[in-house]
């Protein structure tokens, strides 16, 4: 197991969303769940907690991480994720995925 | 959540929210509060926020239910000390406040990991299903995933009033790829995948009565035989556990030497195997209902 936290700069996210948590993807091989929470301080950064099962990838999390708040308002939000070896492109994925959720509501 | 999704291929909150009435789910212990197994983080294997089961509150049809749905993807859906409780405090709270409980099943029973604390919250759960049962509050078993339910959530199912399974569905104590390990591939073929499902598959389960509605695999037609189910209870008497047993013992008599699952089907009055075999669930249903 490998643990590391980071808090990547990023614009506020929006005043209002449509639920105050959201979950993506589920804990099982080659997949991962991310919980997205707003309300996590400073409000300029996303605060980003990673457990994964495969020690020795952090420079690819870090920069698959750092991507997302560049295109998305996610100041503020603290992201928390379970891997069980999901690839990078599987990361971004939930992590829109549970974005959207928070953001727009399960529809 | 569209109707048209197949329940089976939903995710365990998708299941809930495709049942219940729209908005009417309010999660317990939701993944914030991040109640996670402190086993799988000893041995280094990564957790879930909820340890692989979703737990709450909602109203299927305007009435108050308690409802719960394992999540399969997550080391099987198998039931450790969190997981466990979970669904004991559930099923607890099912029989204080006399509120219907419904199980969305997808486990493969015990967590290895943390056999003991899994044993010991399977078994209380059950003691509190019988609770409900005494207190003539319907516990409802849904099996309808190829997970299926085995091990400890086999039996714990079967201590339920009532399963409504799906065709994908399978019910049984110990899985096929168990069942080969011990009994050698010539008298079971866990790779059988047809004899798998005529052995453990909600047909042959809805033929012999270990289940109760046997539906299409959506989240409508469950709900419908959900809703059917709820006003209803199935007490647990002395005269009806012996007539149970009785039960079971014809059907070990009459099928126990068998090795072929096509004749316990004929045996039960299914006079067309092929036609029996390709139709859905609900068409098998009123085929055997029928005689044929």
């Amino acid at each position: 197991m490998e643990k590391f936290t980071k808090a990547f700069p990023s614009k506020p996210l929006k005043a209002k969303t449509a639920q105050s948590w959201a979950l993506a993807g589920v804990v099982g091989s080659g997949n991962l769940e991310v919980l997205v929470e707003r309300g996590s301080k400073p409000a300029g950064a996303m605060d980003c907690h990673v457990e994964t099962s495969i020690p020795g990838y952090k420079a690819s999390w870090l920069a698959a991480l750092a991507d997302f708040p560049h295109h998305y308002p996610a100041g503020g939000t603290k992201v928390t994720i379970n891997d069980q070896g999901a690839p990078p492109v599987l990361v971004t994925l939930r992590l829109r995925q549970a974005y959207d959720h928070l953001t727009k509501g399960e529809k | 959540m569209t109707g048209t999704s197949l329940f089976h291929e939903q995710t365990a909150r998708q299941r809930i929210a495709a049942l219940v009435d729209p908005r009417s789910f309010t999660e317990m212990l939701p993944p914030p509060e991040r109640l996670t197994s402190p086993y799988l983080a000893q041995l280094g294997i990564p957790v879930s926020f909820d340890d692989g089961l979703v737990i709450g509150k909602a109203k299927l049809g305007g009435k108050k239910i308690y409802i719960a749905a394992q999540v399969g993807q997550f080391v099987g859906g198998a039931v450790g000390e969190i997981h466990g409780a979970k669904l004991t405090g559930l099923f607890k709270a099912a029989a204080r406040d006399k509120v219907p409980c419904v199980l969305i099943i997808e486990s493969g029973g015990v967590r290895l990991h943390e056999g003991s604390a899994g044993e010991i919250a399977i078994a209380e759960t059950m003691r509190a299903i019988f609770e409900c049962r005494a207190k003539k509050v319907p516990t409802i078993a849904v099996i309808a995933t190829d997970i299926g339910a085995y091990g400890g959530i086999g039996i714990l199912s079967t201590c339920c009033d009532f399963r409504v399974m799906t065709e994908h569905g399978r019910l049984g104590i110990s899985g096929p790829i168990v069942i080969e390990k011990w009994m050698g591939k010539k008298a079971y073929n866990s790779s059988n995948r047809a004899l798998v499902w005529k052995t453990s598959g909600g047909k042959t389960k809805y033929l012999l009565g270990d289940a109760d509605a046997l539906v299409h695999d959506g989240a409508d037609a469950i709900r419908d035989a959900i809703a059917k189910l709820l006003g209803k209870s199935n007490p647990v008497s002395l005269p009806a556990v012996k007539a149970r047993q009785k039960e079971l013992e014809k059907r070990l008599k009459r099928f126990g030497g068998t090795a072929d699952p096509d004749a316990v089907w004929k045996a039960m009055g299914v006079r067309d195997i092929d036609a029996a075999s390709l139709a859905s669930g609900p068409e098998f249903a009123a085929m055997a209902k029928r005689g044929k």
